[in-house]
């Protein structure tokens, strides 16, 4: 039985269990509104590595560059996306 | 179809590499659509709410958190159907696929639930650009994971019925791609759209 | 009877649409009966219909490119007409609408994309030393979508109405209560239906150029238009996506009312041009690229010199490819939002300015000091370097935020967007034609009529587009459908029209020549007529179904150059049995039932839609538990074939 439970995968499990309660704080706890979006950003984007590299297997394949130019060219991508259509459409927009 | 036995079941022939790294660049591309759903969201939260509700005045924490433990779950145990397939376990595998799938049809009815309740509180598709693109940006991730309950489905069949070799090996583990995929959307989707909403 | 009025046109008192109703069901009828005739339905089904060869595919979306090219020339015709004189009565005002805004979207998505993607299919997987590419039935299915929303695109203008708020389809106007009829159901669905095949693709490239390249072609060993198509692919996978959406909620917005571009309950309109744009100028980037790639193949052949500036000429265009994603406010600038925003997009747009003039410096100097030929598609690439830079500056000019506040939708913009994609994309794709003929075909296209359809394409282009940027200067706005006589654009627009005459008459002079070439130029031209460089003309011509009889060996960039004058040796080992992919039908099914699916989505027609969705899970059921390992060519059958072209090495 035990060897159905890799410690990677279940440290994984619970390192990801951890951050969502991280996360929740912005929910219990009374802070700005800067120090909340800080905490999700980091918990999320941790998050998704954890994901990335211990569940996906992200680097063990031979095409491990190409897989992370790509994952990384779309993650850029999309934030610039979500930054510049927030900068024309709220934040630059009277 | 030359085999290489050094590697991998699913990375074994080279169809399965080019499907693995072709699903990868899919996935590339899954990104960017969840980003330009998160880009108008992020744009209607603020400008797009009209004469509509915010999204503090119905989001509810509970199903919320149901939700993502039922997900965060879900990725582990499609995690763990992988690692029993390396080690050739076929029964644990299938065990752990058919866990991952009713955990996934929990989450699903979870997020029935959660529509329902926007609807009664007056938050339709209808109601305001915020609503709108608050169900879509649900709806979107929901019909994937709802995708993936059939898709897996299928590949429980096939293996069942031929058991696990390069070709069924090669659908697992691109189907626990998805599935993680889904997963850390969530995760986005979680912390952006609900916590923000509600801090 | 109610069921069947909405598929009726919207009135139109417009003689010429019905002639063009019946002209298309003349021809449809006559294609039918033709293929029927000459018994060729077995023919068409098994060797084309149902083909996984990359070539094949190629060469189908050339065909259906060049159809378009005629579709949406006829439309530019029709706009030069009706602006030729003032106060021209020969289109009204709604039908002049339908025919920029089908003129725009036919030019851009099916035929430019189009041209690209089939040259992408033909070419790559030469250039590389693949069999083919590495989803073959993937790449059916990519084709046969396409060609499902081409055709669904087409069929709006007799069935029910054409969209009619422009190729960029703005919000409030493309919304239902200024937009009534389905036209614009048209446009998202046809768009979603080709850019999902478009997608497929870019994902389709990427992982044939990095996982099949012949054993020694490092990445920095591809010949141009190779690397042009990775990063062409690599833009698409990321800029469609965001189409997808985009026309996802203008769906919402016209057909479950939602408030996504309205001007109320929290819509905004303006998010619309935004998300579009946010496509649509990496999809600008996704045209000229390829475009580049062909130019550097054509130029380094016919100056008989290696590409000047390979390392440079990778670079600029991964910093083009970033840049692409980050300067789409530009299309925007009058929008409203303060100058600090317009800045930022205006230093990004300029800035792209330096990678493109690399690459235009990069070919002057390759061919600086060469032994250059001029044949026709050499003579399209000469051509390009001037014309394009003035599209290119006048680029810059409208890049600058506040002097495009004077230049904003007049036809000085018509002027520059024309100025960069016809010697841009389009010379590139007839140059890449007619260089590539010999390879798709085995003959070569008469070179005396090409050149005069040169001169008529390149004289007609200055003298169509060259007046606009006058009176754009002047004050003409675009899209207008007419304008009195003492704005004094009379002369100048007459003038276009003569130029887009001239065009016409260039474009027919291509396909009189394909049609005098087939029937007068010789078979016997060998293997490489132009005294090409890269690896895809190391094979026969025309190509043979498995490529390469061995797998090439690669020691450098110009392969096939070092092959012949440096003694680098490109084929070892022995011919052996060689796997291929097999025919399918099941892409042009799937495809079928989209297009269904589609078309009765557009019409609100709910029962047809879930039959439909039902059908598009079958097939996908079909095809999850289908067993399909292909077939092996046998040795024997390849030594025979490659008997007759004279022996392999």
């Amino acid at each position: 039985m035990r060897e159905l439970f890799p410690m990677k995968q279940v440290n994984g499990y619970i390192f990801s269990l951890l951050l969502t309660v991280i996360a929740l704080s912005v929910y219990f706890f009374d802070m700005s509104y800067a120090m909340g979006l800080t905490i999700l950003v980091v918990t999320a984007f941790i998050q998704a590595g954890v994901q990335l590299v211990v569940f996906m297997h992200a680097g063990e394949s031979k095409d491990k560059n190409a897989i992370y130019v790509n994952t990384i060219y779309g993650v850029v991508i999309a934030v610039l996306t979500v930054l510049g259509s927030l900068l024309a459409m709220i934040w630059g927009y009277y | 179809m030359k085999q290489d036995s050094n590697l991998p079941l699913e990375y074994s022939t080279e169809t399965n590499e080019m499907n693995i790294l072709g699903f990868w660049i899919f996935l590339g591309a899954e990104i960017m659509l969840f980003a330009t759903l998160f880009t108008t969201y992020f744009v209607y939260v603020d400008r797009g709410v009209g004469s509509g509700p915010a999204g503090s005045e119905i989001f509810e924490i509970t199903p919320v958190l149901i939700e993502t433990i039922l997900l965060l779950t879900s990725s582990f145990t499609i995690g763990l159907a992988v690692h029993a397939m390396r080690i050739n376990r076929v029964k644990a595998m299938i065990g752990f696929m058919i866990v991952t799938l009713l955990l996934g049809a929990a989450f699903i009815s979870v997020e029935v639930y959660e529509f329902i309740h926007y609807y009664h509180v007056g938050a339709t598709l209808q109601t305001s650009g915020f609503t709108a693109i608050l169900l879509t940006t649900l709806g979107t991730h929901g019909a994937h994971v709802t995708l993936g309950l059939f898709w897996g489905i299928m590949i429980i069949i096939q293996i069942c019925r031929n058991g696990l070799n390069a070709r069924t090996a090669n659908k697992s583990f691109i189907f626990s791609l998805y599935w993680h995929f889904l997963d850390v959307m969530w995760i986005f989707i979680f912390s952006f759209i609900y916590l923000k909403g509600m801090m | 009877m109610d069921f069947l009025d909405r598929f009726s046109i919207p009135p139109h008192d417009d003689p010429m649409l019905y002639a063009s109703i019946v002209a298309i069901g003349l021809v449809s009828i006559a294609i039918v009966a033709g293929v029927t005739y000459f018994k060729k339905w077995g023919y068409l089904w098994n060797e084309w219909l149902t083909t996984v060869d990359h070539k094949r595919i190629g060469i189908m979306y050339i065909i259906s490119a060049l159809l378009m090219l005629f579709r949406g020339g006829a439309d530019a015709v029709m706009m030069r007409l009706q602006t030729a004189v003032p106060e021209n009565s020969f289109l009204n005002a709604q039908h002049y609408n339908e025919v920029f805004t089908t003129h725009g979207v036919v030019m851009i998505i099916f035929m430019a994309m189009a041209f690209i993607i089939g040259m992408m299919n033909f070419v790559v997987p030469l250039q590389i030393g693949a069999r083919d590419v590495a989803f073959p039935r993937l790449n059916a299915l990519s084709f046969w979508l396409y060609f499902a929303g081409a055709m669904l695109f087409n069929i709006s203008f007799v069935v029910g109405g054409s969209p009619d708020a422009g190729w960029t389809n703005y919000y409030p106007l493309a919304g239902t209560e200024f937009s009534e009829h389905v036209g614009v159901n048209y446009y998202n669905w046809a768009l979603q239906i080709s850019g999902t095949g478009t997608l497929m693709t870019g994902i389709n490239f990427i992982v044939t150029i990095m996982k099949m390249r012949a054993p020694g072609m490092k990445l920095m060993k591809m010949p141009m238009f190779t690397w042009s198509a990775l990063i062409t692919n690599l833009i698409i996978v990321f800029a469609f996506p965001v189409l997808t959406i985009a026309l996802l909620l203008g769906t919402f917005d016209r057909q479950f009312f939602t408030n996504f571009f309205t001007t109320t309950d929290g819509g905004m309109d303006m998010m619309w041009a935004n998300l579009f744009w946010i496509w649509g100028h990496p999809e600008v980037y996704i045209l000229i690229l390829p475009a580049f790639g062909i130019y550097s193949q054509i130029i380094a052949t016919f100056s008989e010199r290696n590409l000047y500036g390979y390392k440079s000429m990778v670079a600029s265009m991964v910093i083009i490819s970033l840049l692409s994603f980050l300067v789409w406010v530009h299309h925007f600038f009058t929008m409203g939002q303060g100058a600090v925003t317009n800045s930022i997009f205006s230093i990004t747009t300029m800035a792209i300015a330096v990678p493109t003039g690399i690459k235009i410096f990069n070919w002057l100097l390759t061919m600086w000091k060469g032994k250059i030929r001029f044949t026709t598609p050499m003579m399209y690439s000469v051509a390009f370097i001037p014309l394009f830079t003035i599209g290119g500056v006048t680029g810059v000019m409208l890049a600058m935020a506040s002097a495009d506040y004077q230049y904003h939708n007049t036809m000085f913009l018509v002027a520059h967007f024309h100025n960069v994609i016809i010697p841009g994309v389009v010379f590139a794709m007839i140059a890449g034609l007619i260089y590539y003929w010999p390879k798709m075909f085995g003959f070569m296209l008469n070179e005396r009529i090409g050149k005069y359809a040169f001169w008529n394409i390149v004289i007609g282009f200055c003298l169509a587009f060259f007046p606009m940027y006058i009176t754009g200067l002047n004050g003409q706005a675009r899209r207008m459908y007419t304008y009195s006589e003492a704005t004094g654009f009379g002369p100048l627009s007459m003038l276009s029209f003569i130029g887009a005459l001239l065009l016409a008459v260039g474009f027919v002079l291509i396909v009189y020549n394909v049609y005098y070439s087939f029937r007068y130029a010789p078979r016997n031209v060998g293997d490489d007529p132009w005294n090409a460089r890269s690896l895809e003309w190391a094979t026969h011509n025309p190509v043979p179904e498995y490529n390469f009889a061995i797998t090439p060996t690669v020691q450098s960039e110009e392969a096939f150059w070092d092959y012949k004058k440096n003694g680098y040796k490109l084929f070892n080992g022995e011919i052996k049995d060689i796997h291929m992919p097999n025919n399918s039908g099941w892409s042009i099914i799937f495809a079928g039932i989209f297009f269904v699916f589609a078309f009765f989505f557009v019409f609100h027609v709910w029962a047809g839609v879930i039959i439909a969705f039902l059908g598009i899970i079958g097939c996908m059921i079909y095809r999850s538990f289908e067993k399909d390992d292909g077939h092996h060519i046998h040795k024997e059958e390849i030594e025979e074939t490659e008997k007759k072209f004279g022996g392999a090495e």
